[in-house]
Order: structure tokens, then C-alpha cells, then sequence
């Protein structure tokens, strides 16, 4: 019974074409200007409830165009420091600016303000029932874009510009609760993509994707970054985030950042990971030897 | 209690069509004005709730099950006219995805289970709990509330049943919709829900917020009752004023017969217990006729007000009984929940 | 009077071997549930032909049936409904065998057992056909009990009609095109989409409980259980409605739902509803003129 209610077969799902992702709105770089980052954090503070802490003392800049991994147990506040970065949830202390721009509760009420704001940066949640509430795939991928007060003509050809990017064709009539777990994460992707974001935010993308859709995802990124977006991905998953991103930010489970470098630089530190707790150490089997390394749990092994 | 289609004839199911839209325009304003550019997430959730809830097999005694309403509880969560929208929303959605309950009834259901319940049993609860952050009279209050917020709304069914024969049927007096006269209808819908689907309704209201006390009690926070309150007493006033219409009965009550009443309406021997047992007491005031008032109608009214005056005073007092305990109770436990 | 059980859409539980737990049945229902939803989709999406119509115009048929059985008086003309609700259905692609199934085994069984009391001297008194007095069955008895169960059949087959040919996303389109306000709308869009993803929740907790469940547990104890994961789904779906907010904010909600007009009557859509409504004129003027 349960096989029908949760995991319909990715029926039609032939992702061996390259997905495309839209253009994003604006350009990113001014040749001879210095660029304004997209993100400033100072001394970013956060708490939901007096004295259980979610983000401290977070000092942080992201230029256009970076990749960044945001890394950290679960609980170690990756989550918050997204929605801070998208303007869903404010700092206790401390100033956020977009673009230059101050992030406040305020500003981001103000209408041009958040018009801009909205379609200039897009996040994707990590559970995608959260995120469809339109009665078709269609009025899914047209949402934003109306939002946005585009008129119906610009609306739709945004809505054929994602569907043929990311083959939604076949879905755009269905109901998003027909659809399997691959499906609604592509609608939900697709839907934010609408929108022509120059940054994307992700919140653990791939946590609850099976393997080939985990493998479109990580194309679907390839495919932005060649487009010159910024791409911020939090994640626990060390595998995925060292493939993708060419910066990693650390939390602690201090919620704090204690590290913040290539992937490279901050792989090595594995006392520091072992400390975090990203990667732990356990005595396993290979190919008929018992041995001790730290890893962290994200693919499988192969023998060696 | 679904009512499908078929059961009730144009001149209801129609009356109460009508009647509900200007009851959803009310709550949709109200619902906008309390919980703003949230209300559609909340409402949509409200009703996936409310939905699922009638899903549950909720134990009742020995191996039989029963399905709740969650009306009561819906309303104790998330206020009366919320959960007018929400109960709405999920008996539509019953009725046009899934086939549950008729499409014309979609009033009447929505005005029973929708509206009655949901109002009926918030302001019994908000009577009987108070403002106490007390759990256990949390619990009780919605046991209460709830069971006689389905029963109401059974009953309502009842009348809106027995009531067909009456207005529709052909010209040699068949009924044409629900066959039951009102005494057959308004007895079994009654009974069934005293009897029965009011405990699962109890059952289930309690054990959910005596679960969410200790779960998440932020959700079962009182909403400030102030102004509301005036129209329970208004309800209240209102039905005292409409007891001169129980003098247009004839006959008395079914189940209420005296000795004589067992000659001249049944045509019954007087059963040997009741015989030996009808000498026991003599009311003050018997038939509703006080001796000292001639004329039969003004008699009723007299022994109405007598009735209402006894029976505010008591309830009067105990309430003042029950808060002078509780002052004490605070008094000792500052923290009690 | 009406049991919380006789829905059209519940189908009836099958007389189990063992007795199942109270966790297994309530999976089981919650379970078939959805596969029906799943399953009305692609009902909803054949190519037949109440689907050919335009949603306002299916929406229009079902509720002008509906009314006009409402007004009949006479058992061959709510015989006649039923056998035009059994056209439809097979001339919108679904089996006739199942959607007679379906509607008998629910509603009509339901009807046939609330009416029979109706059909006996004490509700009905008249010429006595069976039996004496009070328990007899009589003439005007099985007119009264016969009257209502075929309406009662007529109406949950028109029900189903809906049900397995209207797509929720149809439905909706037609309340915008008929000036339903768009938070309405909305919120209505939003609800089926929970309301699935609840039931999954739900279908999940019972499966949990059947699988760690060694033996059945006392009634106390399985209630205590029952009203804890109501209570659960309570705070879940609370906190669900918060997450949503943010996500509709994220995309750039600003207060009002517009949306995509894409309703156009055809001509076939006109034809179609002044035959409906010729043909239901007719069958109430045959109603009238029998009952005479």
C-alpha cells in the first residue's frame, strides 16, 4: 500500500540531456567596478528563544558568483543562516546588506524593495511539500513570476522557458501530490528558477532525493554556475559539497564559524571536522580487513 | 453524521445553502482581520487537519472504534470562526474528492458540523474552563464542550431530518425525503451520539489536549474572550425568552407520564412500581401551575421565571464557590498548570 | 440516524478473517484512500466526455442533476436518472461495473438499510403486503423506502461523477471563473496538497505502530496512543502552515493571489448545457404528469 502512496516511479523522468537552467536577470560582474558583495553578515546574532542560541557572532561575505558549501552537524544553525541570508528570519544582533542594501524587517516589507529582492534571490527548502501550494505544476511555475506582476504573456514564457529547461513538460497539468519525491524537488527548483534568481539558496537538496535525481541536482547546479550565479548550498553531506563548491564555511555546533576555505584547506583540517562532529571515526570492513579511518557517511565505498 | 444527497428536500438543503454563505463571508473577514496574509497557509492546514482527523479510529470501549469530528477541538485551537473556515473546507473537499456526504447537503453539513458544532462547543468550553492555565480543567472543559457540541449538532440533524415528512410529501401524506417523523429522527440521531459517537468526540477532544499540554501547550494558549462573551449571555437571554412557545405542546412529553396520563393517553394500566412510587414527592409548583394563578398561560410564564431565577442563583453560587477555591488554590501553587 | 460510515466514497471494509488491529484498519483505510485520489487523477485526465467540457460547464451539469433529482416525486423517472448517471459515466471512460459497484455497495447500501424501517406499518401504515400490524411491510411502505433509495443512488452516482471526473485543479479553475475570491481559491489549492501529504503522515504513524505491535494492547492503552498521535499531527500541521509562509514568501508573495485565466466556452460547451437543461425540463414535466 505504502508503495503507492510514497514513491511513484520516476515515470518519463529521462534526464540524460544536460538540464538548463534561465539567464539570470542581470548581470553579475562590471567589468572595472568593484563588485558589491551579495552578502555582508556582521556580527549576525540569532535566537528564537531567550537563551537557546541558533547563530553567533557570524561575520561573513559572499561575493557574486561564488560557490559556497555551508557545512555543519544537524543543528549547528546551517538552516537559520539561510533564511537570514533570505530575509525570512532577522538577526537578534547584528546587520545583514544584500547587494549593498540593508536586510531589515522593514526594508524587506517595502514593496519595490522586496520585489527586487524576491526575484533576485531564490531558495529552495529542503522538504518540497512545503513549497507546492498551487493546485498544478503549471500555476507552481507561474506563481512567482505573477507575484512578481509580470504580465500573463512574460509569465508564460517563463513557465515554457523552466518546463523545457528542466523537461516539466509532461508534469505541467498534474497535481504536485501525484508526483514522486525526484519530481517535486524539480518542480520546486523549477518554480524558484522562474523567478530568474542571480543567487540561489539550498537548503539540503539532496538529503531527500534518491541517487540519479541527486545526480540531476548536482547538474542542475553545474548548469547555474556556468551561468555566473552565486550558488549557497548548506549541507551535511562533505561528498557533494567539496564536488560543487570551491569555498566551505564550517559551523560549529557552537554556531559559530570556525572554519572558512577551499574545500581542499578545510578537508585537511580533520581535527577540526572530527571536532564539529562532520566526520567521525569507526572501525569497518574492507574487502576482508578490519581497519579504522575517519569518513564522513554520504556515498557508499567501493573495495578495495 | 454526513448527510448525503437525497435525504433532505429542496426547501432545506436550499434554505441552508443559502444560509451558510453569509456565515463563510463572516468568517472569512474575521479570519482576515485576526490572521492576515497567514490565513491561507493556517487555513489550508486547519483543514488538512480537520480532515485527517476524521480518519482517526479512535477506542471507545471493548474493541468498537469510533470516528470524531474534531470540531470542538478544532475550535479550541484555533478559535470558532477559524474553525467555521476550516471544517468547511475539509467536509467540502470530502464531498467533491472524495464522494463523502452529498453535494447539495453541502450547507446543511456545513452548517451542522461547521458552524454549531464548532461555536457551541467553544463557548461552552471557554465557560467551563475559564481563563485557568489548569490542564486537568483544560481536559474536562473540552470533554464537556464537545460532547454536547456533537450532541447539538446530532440534534440539529434530527430536526433537519424529521422535519421533511412535515414540509414534503405527496398529496395522500407520504414523505417524499427522510421518511422519520421529528419524535423518530431527533431520538435516534440523539441517542446514537449521547450514547456512542459523543464519547468518541469526548474521548478524543480530551486525550488531545491533555497530549498537546504536554507536547506544545504554546497551542492551546486562550485567546482573549472579552467582547465575545456578550453574545453567549444574549444567546442565553434568548432562549429564556422563548420558552412561552413550549406552551403551544399539546399533550405531554413522550416518557414523562403521570398515573393519570397512563388512563387517559395510553390507555395503559398503571404500572405497580410507578403506582407505589407517585406519592413520593409533590412538587411545589406541579404542571407548571401555580395554585395561586388562574389562567394556565400566564401560570407557565410564572413557573418559567420561577425556574430561571432558582436555577441562575445556583449556578451563581457555585461558580462563586469554584472561584473562591481557585483564588485559594493560586494562592498556594503560583505555578500551576 | 445516518451512521458516520455510509459516505459514498468509503468503500465498505471486507469482513476480515482475523480481526486486524486497530493500527492495520486504519492504515489500510487511510492507505486506499490515497491510492483513490491517485487514481481519480487519472480517471480525471481520460479523454471522455464530461472531461471534454468546459469545468465550468461539468460543474454546471452535476449541480443542475443533482437539483433536478431533488425535485423528483415519481420512481421511473429517478430510475431514468440513475441509467443517464451510468451513460455518463461510461461515456467518460470509467467502468459502469465499478462505478454501480461503488455507489450501491456505499450509498444504496446505506439507503436500503436506513429505509427499511420505513417500509414497515409502524412508519408507514397502509395495505399490508407481509406481516401484520406494526412489523408488516406495506404498500405505501415500499413506495416511501423505494422513492428513497433511488434518489439516494441517483445523487452519491452523480457525486461520483464528479469525483472521478473533475480534477480538484478543474474544479478550483471553475470558483475563479465564476468570481470566487482568490484567497478562496487559494486556500483551497493548498488544502488538497496537505491534506495528502497528512494522510501519508498518518498512514506511516499506523504502519509504525502495526509493525513494532506485538500484541493488540488494551483499549486504554490504544487510545492513549490514538489521541498522542492526533495531538502530534495537531502541532505538525501548525508548524507545517509557518514553513509554508516562509516558502511563500521566498517567492515573492505579496498579499493577493493572482492567477492565469484560461477558461473559453466552445460551442459544443453551449449545445451541451441547453441540452442538459432541455432534458432535465423533460424529465421533471414526466415527473409531474406520472405523479398525476
Amino acid at each position: 500500500m505504502s508503495e503507492l502512496s510514497g514513491n511513484r516511479q520516476d515515470a518519463g523522468q529521462s534526464t540524460t540531456a544536460q538540464p538548463q537552467t534561465p539567464e539570470p536577470s542581470t548581470a553579475t560582474t562590471v567589468p572595472g567596478a568593484v563588485p558589491v558583495p551579495a552578502f555582508r553578515l556582521a556580527e549576525v546574532h540569532q535566537s528564537y528563544r531567550p537563551g537557546v542560541e541558533s547563530l553567533a557572532d557570524v561575520t561573513l561575505q559572499i561575493a557574486s558568483g561564488e560557490h559556497v558549501a555551508i557545512v555543519g552537524a544537524n543543528g549547528s544553525g546551517k538552516s537559520t543562516l539561510l533564511k537570514i541570508l533570505d530575509g525570512l528570519v532577522f538577526p537578534s544582533a547584528g546587520t545583514v546588506e544584500v547587494f549593498g542594501k540593508a536586510l531589515t524587517e522593514e526594508s524587506v516589507e517595502e514593496p519595490a524593495f522586496r520585489a527586487e529582492f524576491r526575484s533576485r534571490v531564490g531558495f529552495v527548502f529542503q522538504d518540497a511539500d512545503v513549497q507546492l501550494f498551487c493546485s498544478n505544476v503549471l500555476d507552481e511555475l507561474a506563481f512567482g513570476p505573477l507575484q512578481l506582476g509580470l504580465a500573463e504573456d512574460a509569465v508564460r514564457e517563463r513557465v515554457d522557458e523552466v518546463a523545457r529547461g528542466l523537461r516539466l513538460e509532461k508534469l505541467l497539468d498534474r497535481a504536485p501530490y501525484t508526483l514522486s519525491g525526484g519530481e517535486k524537488q524539480r518542480v520546486a527548483i523549477g518554480a524558484v528558477l522562474a523567478m530568474r534568481p542571480d543567487v540561489l539558496l539550498m537548503d539540503e537538496p539532496t538529503s531527500a532525493l534518491d541517487p540519479r535525481s541527486q545526480v540531476w541536482l548536482l547538474e542542475v547546479i553545474s548548469d547555474m554556475k556556468r551561468h555566473g550565479r552565486t550558488v549557497i548550498i548548506a549541507t551535511h553531506d562533505l561528498g557533494s559539497a567539496a564536488e560543487f563548491a570551491d569555498r566551505m564555511v564550517v559551523l560549529s555546533e557552537e554556531h559559530r564559524i570556525c572554519a572558512d576555505g577551499t574545500p581542499d584547506e578545510v578537508l585537511d583540517q580533520r581535527d577540526l571536522l572530527l571536532e564539529v562532529n562532520l566526520i567521525h571515526e569507526h572501525a569497518h570492513r574492507h574487502a576482508g580487513r578490519a581497519h579504522q579511518h575517519p569518513h564522513a557517511h554520504g556515498h557508499s565505498h567501493q573495495s578495495e | 453524521m454526513h448527510i448525503p444527497d437525497g435525504y433532505l428536500g429542496p426547501q432545506t438543503y436550499m434554505a441552508l445553502d443559502a444560509a451558510i454563505i453569509p456565515i463563510w463571508g463572516v468568517a472569512a473577514a474575521k479570519v482576515k482581520k485576526t490572521l492576515r496574509s497567514k490565513q491561507v497557509p493556517l487555513m489550508a492546514l486547519g483543514a488538512a487537519f480537520s480532515f485527517v482527523i476524521m480518519m482517526f479510529n479512535v477506542p471507545v470501549v471493548g474493541g468498537s472504534t469510533g470516528h470524531a469530528v474534531g470540531a470542538t477541538l478544532i475550535a479550541i485551537l484555533l478559535g470558532p470562526w477559524a474553525a467555521v473556515i476550516s471544517v468547511s473546507i475539509a467536509l467540502i473537499t470530502q464531498a467533491l474528492l472524495f464522494g463523502d456526504g452529498g453535494i447539495t447537503a453541502i450547507g446543511a453539513n456545513c452548517f451542522n458540523m461547521g458552524v454549531v458544532m464548532p461555536f457551541v462547543g467553544y463557548y461552552l468550553y471557554r465557560l467551563i474552563a475559564g481563563d485557568t492555565a489548569s490542564t486537568g480543567r483544560k481536559v474536562v472543559a473540552s470533554g464537556i464542550a464537545s460532547y454536547v457540541a456533537i450532541v447539538a449538532a446530532a440534534i440539529l440533524a434530527g430536526v433537519e431530518f424529521g422535519i421533511q415528512p412535515l414540509i414534503a410529501h405527496t398529496a395522500s401524506g407520504a414523505p417524499l425525503y427522510a421518511p422519520y417523523p421529528l419524535k423518530v429522527a431527533v431520538t435516534a440521531m440523539a441517542s446514537e451520539h449521547a450514547l456512542f459517537f459523543g464519547w468518541v468526540e469526548a474521548f478524543a477532544t480530551m486525550g488531545v489536549v491533555a497530549a498537546l499540554a504536554k507536547q506544545d501547550s504554546a497551542l492551546l494558549e486562550m485567546k482573549p474572550a472579552s467582547k465575545s462573551m456578550r453574545w453567549v449571555w444574549a444567546a442565553f437571554a434568548a432562549l429564556v425568552l422563548l420558552t412561552p412557545i413550549g406552551a403551544l405542546a399539546e399533550g405531554t412529553a413522550w416518557g414523562e407520564w403521570g398515573t393519570d396520563q397512563f388512563q387517559s393517553e395510553l390507555h395503559m394500566a398503571v404500572p405497580a412500581g410507578l403506582e407505589k412510587l407517585s406519592g413520593l414527592w409533590s412538587a411545589a409548583i406541579p404542571d407548571y401551575a401555580p395554585s395561586f394563578i388562574q389562567n394556565p398561560l400566564a401560570g407557565y410564564l410564572v413557573a418559567a421565571i420561577i425556574g430561571s431565577a432558582v436555577v441562575i442563583a445556583a449556578t451563581w453560587g457555585i461558580a462563586k464557590l469554584l472561584a473562591r477555591k481557585r483564588d485559594d488554590a493560586d494562592t498556594t501553587h503560583p505555578s500551576a498548570a | 440516524m445516518i451512521p458516520a460510515l455510509a459516505h459514498v466514497g468509503k468503500n465498505p471494509e471486507r469482513r476480515p478473517q482475523r480481526r486486524r488491529s486497530l493500527a492495520r484498519r486504519t492504515a489500510d483505510v487511510v492507505g486506499r484512500a490515497i491510492a483513490d485520489l491517485l487514481q481519480n487523477e487519472d480517471h480525471a485526465r481520460a479523454s471522455g466526455l464530461l472531461q471534454s467540457l468546459d469545468p465550468r460547464v461539468r460543474l454546471a451539469t452535476v449541480l443542475v442533476m443533482a437539483v433536478t433529482v431533488s425535485f423528483l416525486h415519481t420512481l421511473p423517472t429517478l430510475a431514468l436518472t440513475i441509467i443517464a448517471t451510468m451513460v455518463l459515466a461510461s461515456a467518460s471512460r470509467v467502468s459502469v461495473a465499478s462505478f454501480a459497484r461503488r455507489v450501491w455497495t456505499t450509498a444504496g447500501f446505506f439507503a436500503v438499510l436506513l429505509s427499511a424501517p420505513a417500509a414497515t406499518g409502524w412508519i408507514s401504515p397502509g395495505y399490508e403486503l407481509l406481516g401484520h400490524g406494526a412489523l408488516s411491510i406495506t404498500a405505501p411502505g415500499v413506495l416511501v423506502a423505494s422513492r428513497l433509495i433511488l434518489r439516494v443512488v441517483a445523487g452519491a452516482g452523480i457525486g461520483m461523477l464528479v469525483v472521478w471526473t473533475m480534477r480538484w485543479s478543474d474544479l478550483l479553475g471553475a470558483l475563479t471563473a465564476l468570481r470566487v475570491p482568490d484567497v478562496i481559491v487559494a486556500t483551497l489549492a493548498m488544502t488538497q496538497q496537505q491534506i495528502v501529504s497528512l494522510m501519508r503522515t498518518v498512514e506511516n504513524i499506523h504502519l509504525a505502530r502495526e509493525s513494532r505491535m506485538l500484541a493488540t494492547g488494551s483499549t486504554a492503552e490504544n487510545r492513549q496512543w490514538v489521541v498522542g498521535r492526533m495531538a502530534f499531527v495537531a502541532s505538525k500541521s501548525l508548524k507545517t502552515a509557518d514553513e509554508i509562509y516562509d516558502a511563500m514568501l521566498a517567492r515573492g508573495f505579496s498579499g493577493h493571489w493572482p492567477t492565469l485565466r484560461r477558461m473559453r466556452m466552445s460551442g459544443r460547451d453551449v449545445l451541451w448545457l441547453a441540452g442538459l437543461v432541455a432534458g432535465c425540463a423533460l424529465v421533471l414535466g414526466a415527473d409531474r404528469l406520472i405523479a398525476k
